[in-house]
C-alpha cells in the first residue's frame, strides 16, 4: 500500500517549520502524523470561570472534574471508556500512579505543581466506548503562560473542539482570538454557552456571538447549554427538563464527531494543520522579510540618494573651495605687498622732508634708530596682518565644507617676520665744514678781494695793500667761506636722503620676497590640508555607497531566498487545501507569497 | 499633615505663576484638601461598577457621608483619592491587571488607597444557595495568600446586584415573593431551576411573565432563590427581607473597610493625591529653583507616618506579619484601625481621663519598644514593632 498523499504534504512542509526554527510547529505537525488510529479526541477549551468543569461533569452524568472553588489542575486530564471507573495520574517522566476516582480532586491540589503531565480518567459510559475521548484542559489565559500552552497543546491531536464561553457576556476580544487559533488548527468547532440557566438575556450574548463569529469567519455553531438544568433533569429522569438544558444537541454534535470515518478524518486533519503550519509560518517569514526591509530595505534607496546627493556635494565643494582659495591668496599677495609699500613710502616722504631741511650732519644720529624702528613697525605690523589674513582665508575655505568640516585648521604659523635679522641703516659719508678748511677758503677769498681793490685803489696812488683793499678783502673772505659751507651743506643733505632710501628700498626687495615666500607657504599648507580632507570625504563615501550596494545584494539574496520559501510553503497550503477537499471539506482562501 | 501640604502647594504657586495650566492644578489640589474624599470605583466592563455603586451610594449613613463615589472615571479628568478596584473572578490574569499602578516612590511606598471587591459574587460555584459563603471564603483566601493581593487594603465579596436589589426592595416585589414562596417548594423547584423556567408561561399562578422577568433581572436567579428561601426561613416583611439581603450581599462588610480604611484616613488620602500630583508636575515641568520644593517633598513623603501605619493595618489583618492573636489587635488599634483619636487608639473609652490616656499611653510605648528592640525576632518584625512605637509616640506628642 502507497502512502497516502497527504502524509507526503505533511513531511514536507514539517521539514519547512523545522528548518525555519518552528520547532513547535513541527512538533504539532509530527504529533498529528503519529497520532493513534481508532481515537477521537474531543478537547474542551475556554477562559478560567466559563464553566468547562460543569460541562464535562454534565456530559458525562458524573463528577469527574473540578468544578467551582476547588483549584482547577494545570494539567489536562483526559476521559476515555473503562468498564470500571478509574484514574491515573500521569508524571512527568511517564509514571503512572492509579489513584480513586473519588479522591481524584484532593489527589490533584496535594501534588506540588510541575510534577505531572496530564491526568486519566475512565468512566463508563457508552458515549467514549467507541473510542472517543475527552480531554479537558486548563483554563487559557495569560499567552505566556504555562497553563495557556499547556491548553493549546491539545491542538496538536484533538480531532475536535468545544469552545466554552459563559452567558454572562458576549465572546471578549480574546476569546475571539482563542476561537480563530483553534478553528486555524481544528476542522470541528463548537461554542458551548454556558450558564444560561442564571442569564436572562442569554438569547442576546447567543445572537451576538454567532454575528461575531460569523463575521470573523470562523465557521463554529453556538451552542446555549446549562449544567444545572441537565443536572436537575438527571436527578429527576425528567426528559423535558433535559431538552431544556441544550446538552442533547450538544451530545448529538458529539456524536457526530465520533461517527466520522477515521481515514477521511485523518486526512482532514493532516490538511488543516498543514494548512495551519504553513499560514504560521508564512507569516514569520514575512515579518522576517518585514524586519529585513525595514532594517535597511526601506532605508536603502534614501540612503544611496543620499550617499549620491553627498557625492554631489563634494564635487561642488571640491570647485568652490580651491577656487576661493586661489582668488584669496592672490588678492592677500597683492593686499600685502601694497601695504608694505604704502608703508614705506610714508617713511621715505619723511626722510625726504626731514633732509630738505636738516644737517644731516646734525641729525643723523637721532635719525638713524628712528629709521631703523619704523621699518621694523612697519614690516611686523604688515606680517601680523598677513597671518591674521591667513587665518581668515583657512576659516573661509573651511566655510565651503560646512557641517563635515569636523577638525582642527592647518597650523598656519609662519616662521616670524624676521625683524631682527633686518640690517641697521649704514651712516652715510658725510663731510664737515672744519676750520682749517674755513681758514683756508677765507684766506683764498680774501687774496682775491685784497688784489682786486689793491690794484684798483693803486691806480689811485695808494699801495696795494691799504685799508680798502684789506676790508674788501675780508668782506670777500667772508662771502667765500659762507658759499663754501651753503654748497657742503646741500652735498651732505644729497648724501644722507640717498643712503636712506637706498636702505628703505633694500628692506623693502628683500622683505617683500619674504611675505611673497609666507604666502606661498600658507597657500601650500592651505591646498594640502583642504585637498587630504576632499579626498578622505570622498573616500569615506565611496566606501558607504559599497556597504549600502553589498548590503542590497545581500538582502536581496536572503530575501530571495525567504520568497522562494513561502512560495513552496504557499504551494504546500493549495495542496493541502486539495486533499482537505477531497477529504470532504471546502477550503476557501489561499495563500500566495 | 494638611497644613504642610498647603504650604508646599502655596510654594509652587509661587514657583508656577507664570503657567496658568499649573496654576489652575495647584488651585484645584488646594480645594480638593478641603472637598470630600472622592472614591472611584474601577473594573473590567459589566464587572458591576455602577450597580455596586448605586447600592452604596444610596446608603445615607454618616460614616460615608464625606465620600463622593465616581462610577469608572476616565484616567485624565479626575484623580480619585481612593479606588475601589472591581474584579469577576479572583483568577491571576484578572488580578495582574487590576493591580494598582506604579508611580513614583511614594505613590508606591503610599499605595494604600485600593480595595478590591469580588463582584458579582453570587455566581461563584454555579449559582448554588451556599454561592455567597464560598465566595467570602475565596476572598479571605485571596487576601491572604495570592502575592497578586498583597496590595490591596482587603479583598471583600459582594453581590452587588442583591445589594442594590435589597436595598431598593419594594413592597410589591416583597409580596410577589411571599406569594411565590408560599408554593410547595417541591412543585416550585423546577420552576425556579433556571431563568428560562422561571419566565416561562407554564409557571403556576396568574402572575404575568413580563413581572417575572423583572424580577428575575432586578435580582438575578441567585436572588430570587435566596430571598424564596430567605422567606420561607423567617424574613417575613419586607424590612427583615431586604435587611438579610444585604446583609448576605457583603455590602457592609465593604462599607465598614471603606470606612475604615478611607474615611477615617481622608486628610492623609487627599494630602497623598495632592503630593502625588504635584511631584508629577515638578517632573513634567521642571522649573529653575524647583529643586528645593522637590526636596521638601520628598521630606514631607518621608515623614508621612499615616500611610506606614494604613499599610502595616493591610498586612497585619492579612496574615502577611508574624503578628496575631492579642498582640496583633492591639497593634491595630494602636495603628488607628478604630479611630485615630488617642482613646481610639489605646481602646479606652471617648472620655477617658487625660491622665489614665497618658498612662495607657506611655505603658504601650515602652512594651512596643521592648518588641521593637528584641533581638531574637526577625527583622520584619522589628521594623513593624517599630511603625507600632512610632505610632505611640504621636499619641504621646499630644501631650507634650
Amino acid at each position: 500500500m502507497t502512502a497516502p498523499a497527504w502524509l507526503e504534504v505533511l513531511n514536507e512542509t514539517l521539514d519547512a517549520c523545522r528548518t525555519h526554527g518552528r520547532a513547535d510547529l513541527a512538533e504539532r505537525l509530527r504529533r498529528r502524523r503519529d497520532a493513534p488510529p481508532g481515537q477521537i479526541r474531543l478537547g474542551v477549551l475556554g477562559f478560567p470561570k466559563q464553566g468547562k468543569g460543569y460541562l464535562l461533569n454534565a456530559v458525562l452524568n458524573a463528577p469527574v472534574c473540578a468544578v467551582g472553588d476547588a483549584a482547577t489542575p494545570a494539567v489536562p486530564t483526559e476521559i476515555a471508556y473503562s468498564p470500571e471507573p478509574a484514574a491515573t495520574l500521569v508524571g512527568r517522566s511517564r509514571e503512572r500512579i492509579p489513584v480513586a476516582v473519588e479522591r481524584l480532586t484532593g489527589e490533584l491540589g496535594a501534588r506540588p505543581a510541575g510534577t505531572l503531565s496530564r491526568v486519566e480518567v475512565g468512566v463508563p459510559r457508552e458515549l467514549l466506548s467507541a473510542g472517543l475521548v475527552l480531554v479537558d484542559t486548563p483554563p487559557v489565559g495569560d499567552p505566556r503562560s504555562p497553563r495557556t500552552a499547556a491548553a493549546l497543546d491539545l491542538l496538536a491531536e484533538a480531532d475536535a473542539v468545544i469552545l466554552v464561553s459563559d452567558a454572562t457576556a458576549p465572546l471578549s476580544a480574546a476569546e475571539l482570538a482563542l476561537a480563530r487559533h483553534v478553528r486555524t488548527w481544528c476542522p470541528h468547532v463548537v461554542l458551548a454557552l454556558t450558564k444560561i440557566d442564571a442569564s436572562p438575556g442569554w438569547r442576546a450574548v447567543a445572537e451576538r456571538n454567532r454575528a461575531m463569529l460569523a463575521e470573523a469567519g470562523i465557521d463554529a455553531p453556538v451552542l446555549p447549554v446549562s449544567a444545572v438544568v441537565r443536572q436537575a433533569a438527571a436527578k429527576t429522569g425528567d426528559a423535558e427538563l433535559n431538552a431544556r438544558s441544550g446538552f442533547p444537541e450538544l451530545l448529538a454534535w458529539i456524536a457526530e464527531q465520533a461517527a466520522r470515518p477515521p481515514e477521511q478524518s485523518r486526512a482532514l486533519l493532516a490538511a488543516v494543520g498543514v494548512r495551519a503550519a504553513a499560514a504560521e509560518l508564512v507569516e514569520s517569514l514575512r515579518d522576517r522579510i518585514d524586519t529585513v526591509a525595514q532594517d535597511a530595505g526601506l532605508g536603502q534607496a534614501a540612503l544611496l540618494q543620499r550617499a549620491q546627493r553627498r557625492a554631489d556635494d563634494l564635487r561642488r565643494q571640491n570647485t568652490r573651495w580651491q577656487n576661493l582659495l586661489s582668488d584669496e591668496i592672490t588678492d592677500l599677495l597683492s593686499d600685502a605687498e601694497y601695504d608694505l609699500r604704502e608703508r614705506t613710502r610714508k617713511i621715505v616722504t619723511t626722510i625726504d622732508r626731514t633732509f630738505d631741511e636738516g644737517d644731516p650732519a646734525k641729525v643723523w644720529d637721532d635719525f638713524a634708530p628712528w629709521l631703523d624702528n619704523a621699518l621694523a613697525e612697519a614690516v611686523d605690523v604688515n606680517y601680523t596682518w598677513l597671518a591674521d589674513r591667513a587665518e581668515w582665508i583657512a576659516q573661509a575655505v573651511a566655510a565651503c565644507f560646512g557641517a563635515q568640516y569636523d577638525r582642527a585648521l592647518p597650523d598656519l604659523r609662519l616662521d616670524g617676520s624676521g625683524v631682527e635679522h633686518l640690517d641697521d641703516v649704514g651712516r652715510p659719508k658725510i663731510e664737515k665744514f672744519k676750520i682749517g678748511q674755513q681758514a683756508f677758503t677765507g684766506l683764498r677769498g680774501s687774496y682775491g678781494g685784497v688784489l682786486m681793490f689793491g690794484l684798483v685803489t693803486s691806480l689811485a696812488g695808494l699801495p696795494l695793500i691799504n685799508p680798502v683793499s684789506i676790508g674788501a678783502g675780508a668782506a670777500f673772505a667772508a662771502k667765500t667761506i659762507k658759499d663754501e659751507g651753503g654748497m657742503r651743506l646741500q652735498r651732505r643733505q644729497a648724501v644722507a636722503k640717498q643712503a636712506a632710501q637706498r636702505h628703505v628700498d633694500d628692506v623693502f626687495l628683500k622683505f617683500s620676497k619674504e611675505c611673497r615666500d609666507a604666502v606661498r607657504v600658507v597657500q601650500r599648507r592651505l591646498r594640502d590640508h583642504f585637498t587630504g580632507l576632499a579626498e578622505e570625504l570622498a573616500d569615506e563615501l565611496t566606501r558607504e555607497r559599497e556597504t549600502i550596494l553589498a548590503g542590497t545584494a545581500e538582502r536581496e539574496r536572503r530575501t530571495g531566498h525567504i520568497r522562494r520559501e513561502i512560495d513552496r510553503l504557499a504551494a504546500l497550503h493549495q495542496r493541502a487545501g486539495e486533499l482537505g477537499t477531497i477529504a470532504g471539506r471546502q477550503q476557501r482562501r489561499e495563500l500566495s507569497a | 499633615m494638611t497644613q504642610d501640604v498647603r504650604d508646599l502647594l502655596h510654594a509652587a504657586t509661587g514657583l508656577y505663576r507664570d503657567d496658568p495650566r499649573a496654576s489652575a492644578v495647584l488651585l484645584d489640589c488646594l480645594n480638593r484638601l478641603e472637598q470630600p474624599l472622592r472614591v472611584a470605583f474601577t473594573g473590567a466592563p459589566s464587572s458591576g461598577k455602577t450597580t455596586l455603586a448605586a447600592a452604596l451610594g444610596e446608603w445615607p449613613t454618616r460614616a460615608l457621608r464625606d465620600l463622593v463615589l465616581l462610577d469608572d472615571p476616565g484616567p485624565a479628568d479626575d484623580v480619585p483619592d481612593a479606588t475601589v478596584r472591581l474584579v469577576r473572578h479572583l483568577e491571576p490574569d484578572e488580578l495582574a491587571a487590576a493591580h494598582p499602578p506604579g508611580g513614583s516612590a511614594f505613590a508606591r511606598q503610599s499605595a494604600v488607597n485600593s480595595v478590591l471587591v469580588l463582584s458579582r459574587a453570587d455566581e461563584v460555584g454555579a449559582g448554588r444557595i451556599d454561592a455567597l459563603l464560598t465566595a467570602k471564603q475565596l476572598a479571605r483566601r485571596a487576601w491572604r495568600e495570592d502575592p497578586l493581593c498583597t496590595g490591596f487594603l482587603g479583598v471583600i465579596a459582594v453581590a452587588g446586584q442583591l445589594a442594590y436589589g435589597g436595598r431598593s426592595l419594594r413592597d410589591d416585589e416583597f409580596d410577589l415573593l411571599a406569594a411565590f414562596a408560599a408554593v410547595p417548594r417541591e412543585e416550585l423547584e423546577r420552576h425556579v431551576l433556571s431563568v428560562d423556567s422561571f419566565t416561562d408561561p407554564a409557571f403556576p399562578g396568574p402572575i404575568p411573565v413580563e413581572t417575572r422577568r423583572s424580577l428575575v433581572v432586578r435580582f438575578g436567579m441567585f436572588g430570587v432563590r435566596l430571598a424564596l428561601t430567605l422567606i420561607r426561613t423567617g424574613c417575613d416583611d419586607r424590612v427583615k427581607l431586604s435587611a438579610e439581603l444585604v446583609r448576605r450581599s457583603g455590602l457592609g462588610e465593604l462599607r465598614d473597610t471603606l470606612a475604615g480604611c478611607f474615611v477615617a484616613r481622608a486628610e492623609a488620602l487627599r494630602a497623598r493625591t495632592a503630593i502625588i500630583r504635584l511631584e508629577a508636575l515638578l517632573a513634567a515641568h521642571p522649573r529653575p529653583g524647583g529643586d528645593r520644593l522637590v526636596s521638601r517633598v520628598e521630606r514631607f513623603a518621608a515623614a508621612a507616618h499615616d500611610f506606614r501605619e494604613l499599610r502595616l493595618i493591610a498586612d497585619i489583618r492579612g496574615g502577611r506579619t508574624a503578628l496575631s492573636g492579642e498582640p496583633a489587635e492591639e497593634a491595630v488599634r494602636l495603628l488607628g484601625a478604630q479611630g485615630t483619636a488617642p482613646a481610639d487608639r489605646l481602646g479606652l473609652e471617648p472620655d477617658a481621663d487625660p491622665n489614665e490616656i497618658y498612662d495607657a499611653g506611655l505603658d504601650a510605648l515602652r512594651r512596643w519598644r521592648h518588641e521593637a528592640e528584641r533581638p531574637d525576632r526577625p527583622h520584619a518584625e522589628r521594623t513593624a514593632a517599630h511603625v507600632v512605637v512610632r505610632s505611640a509616640e504621636g499619641l504621646l506628642a499630644l501631650f507634650g
